[in-house]
């Protein structure tokens, strides 16, 4: 194998099917990306069993043929080659990266320990990019990174009667997304890990979706995202959104993340935010023993059956779901102290953040 | 800002107390825990017996030279450390800032309490009120600007009252006070201090450090002037950290089989919560310990991102643990504990599946068992697991 090609175009498909290969891996070979050259396209491949990242790109062949290369190795040498021609081939069972003037010999890594991966028809539905990547970002927030309860990792994506809709949850919060006119088939909980790569691997301003039985697959003109579903089924979610809240506030969203930035600087993950839902608006108050406190007042629309209501949040948690509604404001409509509240943009939006409180 | 935010609570007579809850004929009389035998010694006098001269690490033989109707309760009758902990439960509801020094006296910072009391008389008279009413014991309390000036002022806020130095006149209550008074002069310092011609607090306060620190060393020399000075930065350190709580029980016969097993994790969570409530904790690391008949065993623990303390919470995570030990083998010993104890008090995230009726349920099941015993309510699967018992024993 020979290839030749500038050095951004080769950096930018090394470096996105170098963000599927995980730096602490069961098999040394996934360490690699795999390099297929044939007619006159480079493709690369990157993959760490549950997420597999395919790119492409036109290059220069002088050979055709396939070689695992480390893949951090590879991708680093080839960005910090000068600018211009870079060459990458194999010679006497080493591979050689080659840019105006340095030269890397590196040890491939054995081929036949590469996974083989099965073959996909691309037959899915198309969604616009930017829509999508929005809606991730949205939901992957509410998912978990605690890998002792798989199923709350992922997303789960099923078909509503708007189109594809999107659910996560970490049991503290939920976020819900619709994405309308999106026609999805079929059921499948998604990587939220892998899922969030989406923007920075192959996102483009049209994406390609479709959901298998044992993996999603996302497509567009920069590459493939492949993800293998997490087996078992996603908490009924349903039961647990409440049907109606007696009381609500409208906030400025600007304003409330200013707000919530500056508790940010007393309060930690442990420390709750209180916030008084009362005429006129909400009353912002931390406090912490060692440290000391924040107290302000938002401007703001509440209606409510009480008079008025206290509830307190993680403030991480609610600076997340604040940040990621789509809008200029943010509803909260709140029950009391101890049910979940909800968050979204106070029309009637596609998109929902269900946020648990903190009993003080 | 509150200038005096320290309390030092310190339970009266706290053994002849917990005996006198036990038995009623104890009120009003000259009584002491302590050994009854030949050897025996005090170990905690009622005040009725201090007028004697009855103190405590006397020998009891001279005790009851010294008052002839003293009654002497063999300690162990009494649910001393039980009581302890719903004393410490007590502390914790007020501030998470809690330092125990022994089974009944403790360290609490309430300076978080500043916006809801007008001040810190005001908190140590709930205390005090909140001991008395719902266990029935006596407690002083000294409220002082630091750890050791309060627990001087506790000393003479002594028995059942409380005693407030203000920071304003903290040296002139420091200064009347009797030298050996001050923490870390024992005999032999004390003695030193004497050779010096110094007697009061406010004697040490008045000669010159280079003689204080020539006679009793640097170290020791220069925290005693700090002390006689009211100069002491040590914090409220809360003791909740380094602390865990567990029940572990071995079999009888060794249990076998998954549903067996996890009906002694179903017991176990009962009674760890029971622990933990009545000491006050939520724990926020769980783990389960395994020994199987060869003998060999397992622990697995996991810190599920929120502390718990109800037995339904307990259980379900003490059964994902489970999950990651082998239970088709014998099991000899089975434990649950929990680490990394936290106040109950302290604010907890709440989860979508957390389900207020249950944990109302749970609440009223715990004061059932607080009153009427550990198996007055049980889960039915306990209920079958200790028939089946009966009817293998028979």
């Amino acid at each position: 194998m020979r290839i030749r090609a500038q050095r951004d175009d080769l950096a930018d498909v090394l470096v996105r099917a170098n963000r599927a290969v995980g730096t602490r891996t069961a098999l040394p070979v996934l360490q690699g990306l795999l390099c297929e050259v044939a007619g006159s396209i480079l493709r690369v491949t990157g993959t760490d069993l549950d997420m597999t990242v395919t790119t492409s790109a036109e290059v220069d062949v002088l050979e055709e043929g396939r070689v695992v290369i480390p893949g951090r190795l590879l991708t680093e040498a080839v960005r910090k080659m000068p600018a211009g021609q870079v060459t990458i081939g194999v010679k006497d069972n080493d591979v050689e990266i080659e840019g105006n003037g340095p030269r890397f010999t590196v040890r491939p890594l054995t081929i036949d320990d590469f996974p083989v991966l099965d073959d996909v028809v691309v037959d899915g539905v198309e969604v616009d990019g930017e829509a999508l990547a929005e809606a991730v970002g949205q939901v992957t927030i509410a998912a978990s990174s605690d890998g002792a309860r798989p199923i709350l990792t992922g997303v789960l994506f099923e078909s509503s009667e708007a189109g594809l809709r999107m659910v996560a949850t970490d049991s503290y919060r939920l976020a819900k997304k619709d994405l309308a006119g999106v026609g999805l088939e079929g059921t499948g909980l998604v990587p939220a890990r892998g899922l969030r790569e989406l923007p920075r691997t192959i996102g483009s301003s049209k994406v390609t979706a479709q959901l298998g039985d044992r993996e999603a697959v996302f497509s567009s003109d920069k590459g493939m995202l492949r993800l293998r579903l997490i087996d078992g089924s996603f908490p009924k979610y349903q039961s647990l959104l409440p049907d109606t809240y007696p009381n609500q506030v409208i906030l400025e969203k600007e304003a409330l993340l200013d707000a919530l930035g500056r508790v940010a600087l007393v309060a930690e993950d442990h420390i709750p935010v209180r916030l008084k839902l009362t005429d006129g608006g909400v009353e912002v108050t931390v406090s912490r023993q060692d440290v000391g406190g924040e107290t302000e007042h938002l401007e703001g629309e509440f209606s409510g059956t009480d008079e008025e209501v206290t509830i307190a949040f993680n403030p991480r948690y609610l600076q997340e779901g604040v940040t990621v509604i789509s809008g200029d404001s943010i509803r909260i409509r709140v029950i009391d102290g101890f049910k979940p509240s909800v968050l979204d943009d106070g029309g009637e939006g596609d998109y929902i953040y269900l946020l648990m409180p903190v009993r003080v | 800002m509150w200038t005096e935010p320290i309390l030092h609570v310190d339970m009266d007579a706290f053994f002849v107390e917990v005996e006198r809850l036990r038995d009623e004929t104890l009120r009003d009389r000259p009584v002491a825990v302590g050994g009854v035998g030949r050897r025996g010694v005090i170990a905690s006098a009622s005040y009725e017996a201090r007028a004697f001269g009855v103190r405590s690490a006397q020998p009891t033989a001279i005790a009851r030279r010294l008052c002839r109707e003293l009654v002497v309760v063999s300690p162990g009758h009494g649910r001393y450390g039980e009581m302890s902990e719903m004393v410490f439960a007590i502390f914790r509801s007020f501030t998470p800032y809690v330092e125990g020094l022994s089974l009944d006296e403790a360290f609490l910072d309430i300076t978080g309490l500043r916006r809801h009391y007008e001040s810190p008389i005001d908190v140590a008279r709930d205390i005090r009120a909140k001991i008395a009413t719902d266990l029935g014991l006596p407690a002083s309390v000294g409220i002082a600007a630091t750890k050791f000036v309060a627990k001087l002022a506790s000393e003479v806020a002594k028995p059942d009252g409380y005693r407030h130095v203000p920071v304003d006149v903290q040296l002139q209550f420091l200064h009347a006070l009797p030298v050996d008074a001050l923490w870390g002069v024992g005999p032999a310092t004390f003695a030193g201090l004497r050779k010096l011609g110094v007697i009061t607090v406010g004697d040490l306060a008045e000669i010159p450090e280079p003689t204080v620190t020539s006679s009793l060393g640097p170290t020791v020399g220069r925290h005693l002037i700090d002390l006689a000075n009211g100069i002491d930065p040590r914090p409220v350190q809360s003791d909740s950290e380094a602390k865990s709580l567990s029940v572990e029980e071995t079999f009888s016969s060794d249990l076998r089989g998954q549903d067996r097993i996890e009906a002694a994790l179903l017991g176990q969570s009962q009674r760890l919560s029971g622990r933990l409530r009545r000491s006050g904790f939520a724990a926020e690391t769980i783990s389960i310990k395994v020994r199987y008949d060869d003998f060999t065993t397992l622990t697995r623990s996991v810190t599920p991102g929120v502390a718990v303390d109800s037995p339904r919470d307990l259980f379900s995570v003490g059964k994902q643990l489970l999950g990651e030990v082998d239970l088709s083998r014998p099991v000899r010993l089975l434990g649950l504990g929990g680490a990394s104890l936290v106040a109950a008090s302290t604010p907890r995230q709440l989860r979508m599946d957390s389900n207020e009726r249950l944990d109302r349920l749970a609440d009223a099941v715990f004061g059932v068992r607080e009153r009427f015993g550990e198996h007055a309510v049980d889960p039915a699967r306990l209920i079958d697991m200790q028939t089946e018992d009966l009817e293998s024993d028979r």
